[in-house]
């Protein structure tokens, strides 16, 4: 029937077609008929429960509006999302009588505090998720039975302030996200325990200077972000104990200087980003300073959209930049900001210039 | 010759999780070799929720685009931490980069 086709190959979760003309009772029934053939594709029909799946390991539960908060949690639930809710609270006992849980998604609620017993039910956790919430603190002790975490995910909190207490225990952490919040400083011995930590993330918060001391201690960091902070300056101490960092991420901050050995040992560089900065210069040897991972940046680099002064200061940057243009990013954006002769010419021409 | 540049949104943003190329080790996400034109939840030898595996649609570009703003929003469930690229062209150059770099 005509006006059937249509309402059903029109039919999307967000418009409900209304038949008009038709006796309200059919209408009612073919419109269940039609929800009861899209849930059963389970294709694009946004939930109303919760999804719910059992494996040989456990059961996984996630739950997203238009679906309620989860009623009943199997006791070998080993997956656990939570998301997109107004939840501002979580009852202490929440994660009671779960204890296999290994991962919890948490993200895009409202919650502004978490109970330091909170996580004491499920020591196997591995992966913590609280992208998008309001934490603006982490209650000492949290992680005390977490050593098997090795995801934490805080990105996008309100966190001011980070006290290194708070991530006492994390033993087996190998990622820490804090982007996106409203860090100005970080205190000293921060990542002093982590001997696994291969990334960290503290992109866009407001970082004006990092503790001298941030890399030191035994941990191997692969990946490093940083940008979208005010940072100044890049000193030659920071990156020295970590020679296996392969991605380094300094973009969209305030850097005017940086150190001659900033990047002294950095033996397996593959991605390097000074874009947007306030770079004029480098000092001479910053390059050669990267040793092997000079010639071998696999990923490529970037320093667009500073305001290079191509003067004879530039001849060593000149040189690295011929040699390694294949792996150059947005080279049409870089460009000289003087001197008045060179302005707006891109540094790879002037590099390439006798 | 310059990078593609869109390749280095994939670097900062993805990488972490992801490869590309063909023959690509899984990591913490599958390999996403092969992925346009592909049921979700597919790549082969990679643990995927259930909710990915149902989740029943084709990676292409208009599904990359929806799913890369919000991947939580579009697949219920999954375990991807990644919380989605805000920006309209910051996604199409990504999606652009990985149409290249996932085929040829």
């Amino acid at each position: 029937m005509e006006k059937r086709e249509a309402a059903m190959s029109s039919w999307s979760p967000e418009r409900k077609q209304s038949p008009v003309g038709w006796d309200s009772h059919l209408s009612r029934i073919l419109f269940l008929l039609l929800l009861f053939v899209v849930s059963a594709q389970g294709v694009t029909s946004k939930p109303d429960t919760c999804l719910v799946s059992h494996s040989g390991n456990g059961s996984s539960i996630s739950c997203q509006p238009p679906a309620g908060l989860p009623h009943y949690i199997p006791a070998d639930t080993v997956y656990l999302a939570v998301e997109f809710f107004n939840l501002s609270q979580l009852p202490a006992n929440t994660l009671q009588g779960i204890p296999n849980l290994q991962e919890l998604h948490l993200s895009s609620n409202q919650l502004e505090d978490l109970s330091a017993k909170f996580l004491l039910p499920v020591p196997q956790l591995k992966v913590l998720d609280l992208t998008r919430n309001a934490l603006t603190r982490l209650p000492p002790g949290l992680f005390q039975v977490s050593a098997a975490l090795h995801t934490l995910v805080l990105k996008e909190n309100q966190l001011k302030v980070l006290e290194a207490s708070w991530l006492h225990s994390l033993k087996a952490l190998r990622h820490l996200d804090l982007s996106g919040n409203q860090l100005q400083t970080l205190p000293p011995g921060l990542l002093a325990s982590f001997t696994d930590l291969l990334i960290l993330d503290l992109g866009n918060n407001q970082l004006e200077t990092l503790p001298p001391d941030l890399l030191s201690g035994p941990l191997r960091l692969e990946r490093l972000h940083l940008e979208g902070n005010r940072l100044q300056e890049l000193g030659k101490g920071l990156l020295v104990h970590q020679p296996k960092l392969r991605y380094l991420f300094l973009n969209d901050n305030r850097l005017a200087t940086v150190a001659a050995g900033a990047f002294r040992g950095l033996q397996k560089l593959d991605m390097l980003d000074l874009s947007n900065n306030l770079l004029t210069t480098v000092p001479e040897g910053l390059w050669m300073s990267l040793g092997k991972a000079a010639g071998n940046m696999k990923d490529g680099f970037d320093l667009s959209g500073n305001p290079w002064i191509c003067d004879r200061k530039l001849d060593d940057l000149f040189e690295w930049l011929v040699a390694n243009e294949d792996k150059m990013f947005f080279s049409n954006d870089t460009r000289c900001a003087g001197p008045k002769a060179l302005k707006g010419q891109m540094l790879l021409v002037v590099a390439r210039s006798p | 010759m310059a990078n593609a540049e869109a390749g280095k949104i994939f670097v900062q943003k993805c990488a972490q999780c992801h490869t590309v190329e063909k023959g690509g080790k899984h990591k913490t996400g599958p390999n996403l070799w092969g992925v346009f034109g592909r049921k979700t939840g597919q790549a082969p030898g990679f643990s995927y929720t259930d909710a990915n595996k149902n989740k029943g649609v084709i990676w292409g570009e208009e599904t990359l685009m929806e799913y890369l703003e919000n991947p939580k929003k579009y697949i219920t469930g999954t375990k991807m931490t990644f919380a989605g690229l805000k920006k309209k062209s910051e996604r199409e150059d990504l999606i652009e980069y990985l149409k290249q770099a996932t085929s040829s």
